[in-house]
């Protein structure tokens, strides 16, 4: 018999006063014990809500309304509250998304393991404090973290006391909803690790929740893959990797790539490979954009073949060549912009501290046209040349120059003059739109504000705008304020608005990392033709190494605000030198590499194309930690990005 | 955990239908369009509707008092201390004025000590909680230091030595009291909100959109805080409507005005306790706090809008 | 410990302002009244230069510098000399104050303290029992409640009660025959006097403490930290009380300290009501007698309590959440 039976499983949301809203709709599947199963989807397809569901923890307003979970042998569905909290020892456990934020802040580590002993008794008073430090030994962390409060752990460190909390429930079915999606890139590898070790030890059924289909398949063995409450594929990994059957899982699948390969495609993004040496910059500075679509650029992302392929409904971007490439009348020669030996210093925030240096000593130039990725794990300072490069903060030392305007020291007053030419898309088109306004209003302002445009002629502008991002019917796009839009289509304005100042640079801080997969490459692909269209030049700052490998022609790898390894994209990627930028590399999961066989990177293509997990030890991360110590990782981002779940 | 990606808690408004060809780009720029979107709000709470009535009766009664009331209000012709009969349905006070006429009289000064100075009060409050959310360094610090002093200070016995120096300076230094002593609370929650709206990312896109600090903080932070501002209005009343009559209880205002507060000063001073007419006592109190209440009332559906959790009925 | 002593400093830093706008609030006033404090004074017999001095450097009559009077009135302050009353002629200030002070302490604060306790523990569970009329009844009470004015309250409480049933005496703070000291008979009859002004207070800051409980435990119910603590299947009593009270509770504290002024202002006017001997009731006495000197230090004295008050709440917040360790 199955560990777990699921049939027919209804849940929906009845928000007060509203619609029910379906969001898992009738799904039956079996788990076996000691299963790794990945369930894998987008925002929205319930997989959470399955999850939440499966551990006894729907809530209002969310409700299983149709359906059995079989635990052994017993309906969890249909169990009171305190019959279900019994179940609990020696049956499910549940690791949170926001495993930061799941422990008590005035509730030491050690009381979180003595709550859980107390509530089932299933360990002595005698043996509690062994026990404790069992647990967390488990998941690699030192006894003495017993005595700390969250506020004092990183957030790493917090995700793998949850899961030790989790497992000391002795749980025979451990559900984990996006454990590693508020992590940073390098301690995400670090705590995924530690999770497929802890299945293989101790032998609990695991469900790993997750939007990254690639992360997935690396881990588990088999993989659900949901769409709008549906589970619309069920298969072994291997399966899914070398003949996905459902459209929507092939469409998810063909948005990862190795960014290593020699060719890397997704849908409506080129491959960029080494071949591809035409220089844009010198192309443009020579006074002659390219206006030559490449290779597939352009084609509509979202509108290929079925229609599940049109998530959210969407709109395609226009292709580039209806766009002519804009003249720039009047204004002066295009400009680079010259970073030279700029350092951040940040005051110590308190007494204790030591002053942070985010930026150290980096130098380079952004040519006219060109297109610059700037890579890091969060905390790499690569944020910060951001700001110091749009005017918003002064570095500590060096220079910043665009043509005769001194970045560097810029005063309030000019920085509007800056701001005509170098231009910022925003990581959280959530928060990058003011929720009042519409989007006419938004766009509007800036051409205001930086043309001589009035009435008439500037909402002409406002709608050539919108419908150059490929917001179209744009008059209908104008009227609609922000929350009537999906993340896609207000990542759109928010890049429609940077280009109304008509700038020459556009700084893109992490401009797809908020959207779901399925997404993302549309709107890189707008970005990538703009560039090339409007001759922009864009510095494009991400952790993500093959959405820098589609869009960039030129990469600074940057560790700890110091410039490791810096060239041209495909050279670096393909051949990386510096060890962290080896470490970045290897956090990808690159599921493609199976189905794909040939074009992976030689030493990597083994084990059933999934990478094997990463023992080579010089590429090691600190991640995984020594046991005696607190594990001294990568800084991790307070400001993670939302997971899109 | 949300059922379809793009479910946001912002209100549906009629404002996304409006035509973009009228020149006015704002989607809150017409003051009469914003009240009344949020009236509508805040109508759309049942408590909050309870409150909009209860306090429109009270502005009614204010307005129309000449009127509605049977008597004037200080017209003592007639027999000192009755108990209620047809001709004086609350009976009349011991200087033989008719009690229902009064209270219907009282209502305008507390009505109009609550608007003023709740007003008053908000005005300060936002401009002082919006200029401090932008500051930072030691002018912040000190603000800080004097909001918190306001804060801690108790306002009622500020405001009764205050009153005590300006001797019977009637409504007017009322109103001036209040306003000295209500202002620090909603500069307070004001400021926070500022704070966190600040480091939004529209604010630096409106930056980077070239514009002005002014047009930042009144068309880009302001707004987004009206539900704040109209709740510490309604706070700042109440507290002002409570104060009035406490300070006109103790006899520190003009005892010959006619209101709620020298009603029950002049019923305690009259030993209306040792008489038996407890309408006197009764009725101006039971006034003041169902005006306190319907304010209390329509912060809840103000509630409701920055905090959709308090919403009815979402149980766990 | 640096948040301890931040906290330290901030209290003496308030202290000096609140010490300092007393000082300031006479001269601050139009007219003198320390010339009608003098003349009124000088009805009770010849006013001797000291005390002269002493009243103009409480009102701020223009003798010397600014700068000279401010240091003699902090001065006097420091050591509790806020010179004579000239409504109790000839008793000092001080020993006035000395003589009221602990009957508000004790029924103020006692109260103030019961009530945050009963209000926080039925918002607690208001908010746990979400939609029962465990929430509904003391929601809608404590709304309506908090809305009375505090005299009101009391006139209501002292008519039905005190006059019409007749249970509960009428005035004061001990029967007319009994004199203060510490024994049985005493301090039964002080309790039994103490009722009604207490209840007073009560009901009418219950609400406040409810509805402000209820709130922030609604939010912390929606923290992770709730629902993880219920998928690892805690007993629901630690998971309300350990987990999600706890944690509202820090929030709750902050306005409590805030909140204070307000309620002691209230009982000010209780106090009136019941003739109940506290400072309140000699403020009013004060007040109504032009006996400035008498109500600027009863002033500073209330200021500095509420102060104390909200140090003291300062420092549990401290000891309650370990995040202040650091």
């Amino acid at each position: 018999m199955s560990l777990v039976s699921v049939q027919g499983l209804s849940v929906v949301y009845e928000p007060n006063g509203a619609e029910p809203v379906p969001a898992v709709k009738a799904v039956s599947f079996d788990l076996e014990q000691g299963d790794f199963v990945g369930l894998v989807g987008e925002s929205g397809s319930g997989k959470s809500t399955l999850g939440f569901a499966l551990t006894g923890l729907s809530r209002p307003p969310a409700r299983v309304s149709a359906g059995s979970i079989i635990f052994d042998g017993v309906d969890i569905a249909g169990l009171t509250p305190s019959q279900l909290r019994v179940q609990r020892h020696g049956g499910f456990a549940m690791v949170l998304q926001s495993g930061m934020n799941a422990l008590n802040p005035v509730r030491s580590i050690r009381n979180h393991f003595f709550d859980i002993f107390a509530a089932h008794g299933h360990v002595s008073t005698r043996d509690r404090e062994a026990r404790a430090a069992e647990l967390v030994g488990k998941v690699q962390l030192p006894a003495s973290v017993l005595d700390r409060f969250s506020g004092e752990l990183s957030g790493g460190m917090r995700q793998r006391v949850s899961i030790a909390l989790a497992l000391s429930l002795e749980p025979r079915l451990m559900v984990f909803d996006e454990p590693t999606t508020a992590l940073d890139v390098l301690v995400q590898h670090a705590v995924m690790d530690t999770i497929r070790e802890l299945q293989k030890s101790e032998r609990f059924t695991a469900v790993l929740i997750s939007h990254d289909l690639g992360m997935v398949l690396e881990v588990t063995e088999r993989v659900m893959v949901m769409h709008d409450g549906l589970i619309v594929e069920d298969a072994t990994a291997a399966e899914i990797l070398a003949a996905p059957q459902h459209p929507y899982t092939r469409m998810l699948l063909s948005h990862y790539g190795d960014p290593r390969a020699a060719v890397v495609e997704v849908p409506g993004l080129a491959s960029r490979g080494t071949e591809r040496a035409t220089d844009v910059a010198q192309a443009v500075a020579g006074g002659a954009p390219v206006g030559e679509p490449v290779e597939s650029q352009g084609e509509p992302v979202e509108s290929q073949g079925e229609p599940v392929e049109t998530p959210v409904g969407e709109p395609a971007p226009s292709a580039p060549t209806a766009v002519t490439v804009r003249k720039r009348e009047g204004r002066a020669a295009r400009e680079s912009i010259v970073v030279s030996g700029v350092s951040k210093v940040y005051p110590r925030p308190s007494r204790r501290d030591q002053p942070v240096t985010a930026v150290n000593d980096v130098s380079f130039t952004l040519e006219p046209g060109a297109s610059m990725a700037l890579v890091g794990a969060s905390g790499s300072g690569k944020s910060t040349i951001a700001k110091l490069i749009t005017g918003v903060e002064h570095p500590t030392s060096g220079t910043i120059t665009f043509g005769d305007l001194r970045i560097d020291t810029i005063r309030r007053r000019q920085l509007k003059r800056l701001h005509t030419e170098v231009q910022m898309v925003f990581q959280d088109p959530y928060a990058a739109l003011n929720p009042l306004h519409t989007v006419e209003y938004a766009l509007t302002r800036p051409v205001l504000n930086y043309s001589s445009l009035r009435g008439r002629d500037a909402r002409r502008r406002v709608l050539e705008l919108l419908e150059t991002v490929g917001l179209t019917p744009v008059e209908q796009f104008a009227a609609r304020l922000p929350h009537q839009l999906s993340g896609g289509q207000r990542q759109r304005v928010v890049i429609a608005r940077a280009l109304a100042s008509d700038p020459q640079v556009i700084i893109a801080d992490e401009p797809v990392s908020m959207l779901d997969v399925s997404l993302r490459a549309g709107v890189l692909a707008l970005l990538d033709s703009l560039r090339e269209t409007w001759g922009v030049s864009m510095l494009y700052i991400t952790h993500d190494l093959l959405s820098a490998r589609l869009v960039t022609d030129q990469i600074m790898v940057l560790n700890k605000g110091s410039v490791v390894e810096e060239g041209r994209t495909a050279t670096v990627l393909q051949n990386p030198q510096d060890e962290y930028t080896i470490r970045l590399l290897d956090a990808i999961p690159a599921p493609r590499s199976g189905a794909k066989g040939g074009s992976r990177h030689p030493q990597e293509s083994s084990k059933k194309g999934l990478r094997p997990p990463a023992t080579v030890p010089t590429s090691s991360p600190p991640a995984t930690v020594p046991t005696s110590s607190p594990p001294a990782t990568v800084p991790t981002s307070l400001t993670s990005p939302r997971s899109p779940s | 955990m949300t059922p379809t990606g793009t479910t946001r808690p912002t209100r549906p408004t009629t404002s996304a239908v409006k035509t973009i060809s009228q020149g006015n780009h704002d989607a809150g720029a017409n003051p009469l369009r914003v009240i009344l979107r949020a009236f509508l709000t805040i109508w759309s709470v049942p408590k909050a509707r309870i409150g909009v009535a209860l306090l429109g009766v009270f502005v009614l009664l204010a307005v129309f008092a000449p009127l509605l009331a049977p008597y004037g209000a200080t017209d003592n012709s007639f027999d000192r201390s009755e108990d209620m009969s047809a001709a004086h349905w609350l009976g009349t006070t011991a200087a033989g004025q008719d009690v229902l006429s009064q209270i219907i009289y009282g209502a305008r000064v507390s009505v109009f000590v609550g608007f003023v100075a709740g007003l008053l009060s908000t005005i300060i409050a936002v401009l002082i909680g919006l200029s401090w959310g932008y500051l930072r360094g030691l002018a912040g610090d000190v603000i800080n230091f004097i909001v918190n002093l306001f804060l801690v200070i108790p306002a009622l016995p500020l405001m009764i030595v205050i009153a005590a120096y300006l001797q019977n300076g009637g409504i007017g230094m009322i109103v001036l009291v209040v306003v000295i002593t209500g202002w620090a609370w909603g500069a307070r929650v004001l400021r926070s909100q500022t704070q966190s709206l600040r480091s939004r990312d529209f604010v630096t896109a409106a930056v980077f959109s070239g514009e002005s600090p002014a047009r930042i903080v009144f068309r880009e932070i302001l707004p987004n805080m009206t539900s704040l501002i109209v709740g510490s209005f309604f706070g700042a009343s109440t507290a002002a409507i409570l104060a009035e009559a406490g300070l006109e209880f103790l006899g520190l205002g003009d005892s010959t005005t006619v209101s709620w507060g020298t009603m029950l000063f002049w019923a305690q001073n009259s030993n209306a306790l040792l008489t038996g007419q407890w309408v006197l006592l009764f009725a101006p109190g039971l006034c003041i706090s169902l005006l306190a209440t319907s304010m209390s009332l329509i912060n809840f559906g103000v509630d409701g809008l920055s905090n959709p959790r308090l919403r009815e009925g979402a149980t766990r | 410990m640096r948040y301890l002593l931040g906290k330290v400093g901030l209290l003496l830093l308030t202290l000096w302002a609140a010490v300092t706008l007393n000082f300031l609030l006479p001269r601050l006033m139009p007219g003198s009244p320390a010339d009608a404090a003098i003349a009124k004074l000088a009805q009770n017999g010849p006013v001797s230069p000291s005390t002269r001095a002493a009243i103009e450097a409480q009102l701020g009559v223009p003798t010397g510098s600014a700068w000279d009077q401010y240091l003699q009135y902090l001065n006097n302050v420091v050591h509790f000399d806020f010179g004579v009353s000239y409504t109790f002629f000839p008793q000092s200030v001080a020993s006035l104050v000395g003589t009221a002070l602990p009957w508000t302490l004790v029924l103020v604060g006692f109260v103030t303290i019961v009530a945050f306790i009963c209000g926080t523990l039925l918002g607690v569970l208001a908010a746990w029992k979400r939609g029962t009329w465990l929430d509904t009844l003391p929601t809608v009470g404590g709304t309506f409640a908090s809305a009375f004015p505090y005299f009101w309250t009391a006139l209501l409480l002292l008519f039905f009660l005190g006059y019409v049933a007749g249970w509960f005496p009428t005035s004061g703070a001990y029967g007319s025959a009994a004199t203060p000291e510490l024994t049985g008979t005493f301090l039964l009859d002080a309790l039994y006097h103490s009722i009604l002004p207490a209840t007073t207070i009560l009901i009418t800051s219950l609400g406040g403490w409810i509805l402000g409980m209820r709130s922030t435990m609604i939010n912390t119910l929606g923290d992770d930290y709730v629902t993880f603590a219920e998928a690892n299947g805690l007993h629901p009593r630690t998971v309300a009380i350990r987990y999600a009270a706890r944690n509202a509770i820090l929030p709750n504290l902050t306005s409590f300290g805030l909140a204070l002024g307000g309620v002691v202002g209230g009982s000010l006017l209780v106090e009136r009501v019941f003739s109940y001997p506290g400072v309140g009731y000699l403020l009013y006495t004060a007040v109504v007698n032009q006996d400035f000197p008498l109500m600027q230090a009863l002033f500073l004295i209330i200021t500095i309590s509420v102060l104390l008050a909200n140090f003291i709440v300062d420092i549990l917040y401290g000891i309650l959440d370990p995040r202040t360790r650091r």
